[in-house]
């Protein structure tokens, strides 16, 4: 009975209740994008770096999980020293550094025959390797989304490149220069951002793990086998925090919509909740009705944010392919819990003033 | 054999702004089980507040209202929705059904507050009574007044209640409609003898209770036997 009375409540007011259930959707679909969108980069830039095929990552003193943050402070004749360690197949020394124009891309200054060494080489979709100090190599998603073909120029980081060859992506960065030349660019001679060191065996990366701390105390000593698993918010300053507020907009989206689509239902229903009360209804079978009514449009937002989720990534990821957005069964039932609660909390206030609503002065409303 | 509904110099007071305005002024009646009463008197006399106080949705401000037995005046506010629940059963001037629910529903929502579950008999018996069966699955927007009002009486009645109180039930009819809600009134307390407490301030319409009890300036000013 009060699940038929419910819905046809909700169905009365159709607009109303269309526009509630948008307003939902919006906050569930917020939730999941920024949510998607931060751990798809995340990860996909986690997959990248173990794509380089390296055993253990070696960086400066307190340098970030995120290679491309660590700047190139370290002597490249450190990679001399990895080399000689035991078990050490191959060292790769890197420099990275990132281009800002036409979006957010790492760049990794390579000398081809060490990273070869470790990475196995590249797969050539077309194109050749490097040779010349201005040629780069893209990735095919780079390719992709940027429409860029070999024998173009590129304009990157105040340079221009020749656009010599396209390869495989996840081998750590979109875009590969050879190391001189970034070099020149950012004025670090002799210098690199990490190495990437290649065991003979894997089973050997614990102890090289413990000779390079041994080697290069206090310097960042990262086993790459669990690389994803580092790779989260909490380890990328600020990004947390940007997380926790835009899902606090997205409550407040919900909460406030919630409370004002409630609040005047309240106000519109005055008189049919005297009946209510004159027909020996109780204060907690008006909240009920309130509140299910509310987890009714609640649960309508967010089966449609669910799938204006899924719309929304299909468009995003045509339009820019070098995105992803990484949506979990997880953060889709924490979307949903948290546009419930949202909902819920923003439906307290007008079921409680409903259900203290004076039955004679209700029954008189107009 | 005991009232059903008894009131002992009851009073109701209103305040508005600075000022109290006494409703209801020291009444004291008594309606015993089976009687079909009807209170009569001009607007502004109290009538519509002595049905809120006696039906348990307004509390008094002095005096004492017994109801099957029971003080509403000593009752909390979940105390006499309890009673309202169980043993009032409302029907008003603007029948007040709930416009998204059809017929049906209307009358099958007391019995869901009412907490025992539907009881199909009861449904088919009250439905048949006041002759709904083939209105059932309309809305009130689809119904006219008196099937509206007809509506409403069922869902005061399907809980078998031990007293009703119509406020003014013809007040939004046309005359026929009107004698066929008060001939129902009327063979509601004769065949099934529902207790009635009818307030009205058409004289035509008192004479259908076996008593009327006028009222004037929140007091009752006298009283008369009619069959």
């Amino acid at each position: 009975m009060i699940r038929h009375m419910i819905v046809q409540n909700v169905l009365h007011r159709p607009l109303r209740t269309l526009i509630t259930v948008v307003a939902v959707a919006v906050e569930v679909t917020l939730v999941i994008i920024v949510v998607g969108l931060t751990s798809g980069l995340l990860l996909e830039s986690a997959k990248r770096t173990e794509g380089v095929g390296a055993d253990i990552m070696v960086q400066p003193p307190s340098a970030s999980v995120f290679i491309a943050f660590s700047g190139a402070p370290m002597p490249i004749a450190i990679g001399d020293k990895l080399a000689h360690l035991d078990f050490v197949q191959a060292v790769a020394p890197v420099l990275t550094t990132f281009n800002t124009v036409n979006g957010l891309d790492l760049i990794f200054g390579i000398d081809p025959e060490t990273f070869d060494s470790v990475t196995g080489g590249f797969v050539m979709h077309a194109g050749h390797e490097l040779r010349e100090p201005n040629d780069i190599l893209i990735d095919d998603i780079y390719a992709r989304a940027k429409k860029v073909q070999v024998g173009q120029t590129l304009h990157i980081v105040g340079h221009d490149f020749n656009v010599v060859g396209i390869v495989e992506h996840g081998k750590g960065a979109r875009l590969f220069v050879l190391m001189p030349t970034l070099q020149d660019m950012m004025g670090a001679h002799d210098k690199a951002s990490v190495f990437f060191v290649k065991n003979d065996r894997s089973e050997h990366t614990p102890a090289v793990t413990e000779e390079i701390r041994d080697l290069l105390p206090h310097y960042e000593i990262r086993p790459l086998k669990d690389f994803i698993s580092q790779m989260t918010s909490s380890n990328l300053p600020g990004l947390g925090a940007f997380i926790n507020v835009m899902i606090g907009i997205a409550v407040a989206i919900g909460f406030l919509v919630i409370f004002l689509s409630m609040y005047t239902t309240v106000i519109e229903r005055t008189r049919e909740i005297g009946v209510l009360k004159s027909l020996g209804a109780s204060k907690a079978y008006i909240v009920q009705i309130i509140l299910s009514e509310t987890a009714l449009l609640c649960l309508g937002g967010a089966v449609l944010g669910i799938a204006l989720s899924y719309a929304m990534r299909s468009i995003f990821i045509k339009l820019f392919p070098a995105l992803s957005i990484l949506i979990t069964p997880r953060w889709i039932l924490w979307a949903a819990l948290i546009a419930l609660v949202g909902g819920m909390f923003g439906a307290a206030y007008p079921a409680w003033i409903a259900s203290r609503k004076d039955p004679v002065e209700a029954l008189a409303y107009e | 054999m005991e009232p059903i509904l008894k009131t002992e110099n009851l009073w109701k007071v209103y305040r508005q702004g600075k000022v109290d305005v006494p409703a209801l002024r020291g009444v004291s009646m008594e309606v015993m089980p089976g009687e079909f009463v009807s209170i009569m008197g001009p607007s502004g006399c109290g009538k519509s507040t002595m049905l809120h106080v006696i039906g348990g949705l307004a509390q008094a401000t002095r005096g004492r209202v017994f109801l099957d037995g029971n003080d509403l005046t000593t009752m909390s506010d979940s105390e006499r929705t309890l009673l309202r629940r169980h043993k009032v059963g409302f029907v008003f001037q603007k029948f007040n059904l709930l416009p998204t629910l059809d017929a049906y529903h209307n009358i099958t929502l007391a019995q869901h507050i009412h907490g025992n579950g539907f009881d199909p008999h009861r449904f088919e018996v009250v439905a048949q009574l006041l002759g709904l069966t083939g209105r059932l699955k309309h809305k009130p927007s689809e119904l006219s007044g008196g099937e509206q009002q007809r509506v409403a009486l069922a869902r005061a009645i399907v809980g078998e209640p031990k007293i009703v109180l119509a406020d003014e039930p013809t007040g939004n009819l046309d005359t026929k409609s009107s004698e066929a809600v008060l001939n129902l009134l009327r063979s509601l307390n004769k065949d099934l003898g529902q207790t009635i407490v009818m307030i009205t301030h058409n004289p035509e319409a008192a004479e259908y209770g076996n008593r009327v009890l006028h009222m004037r300036d929140g007091e009752v000013v006298d009283g008369e036997s009619i069959h």
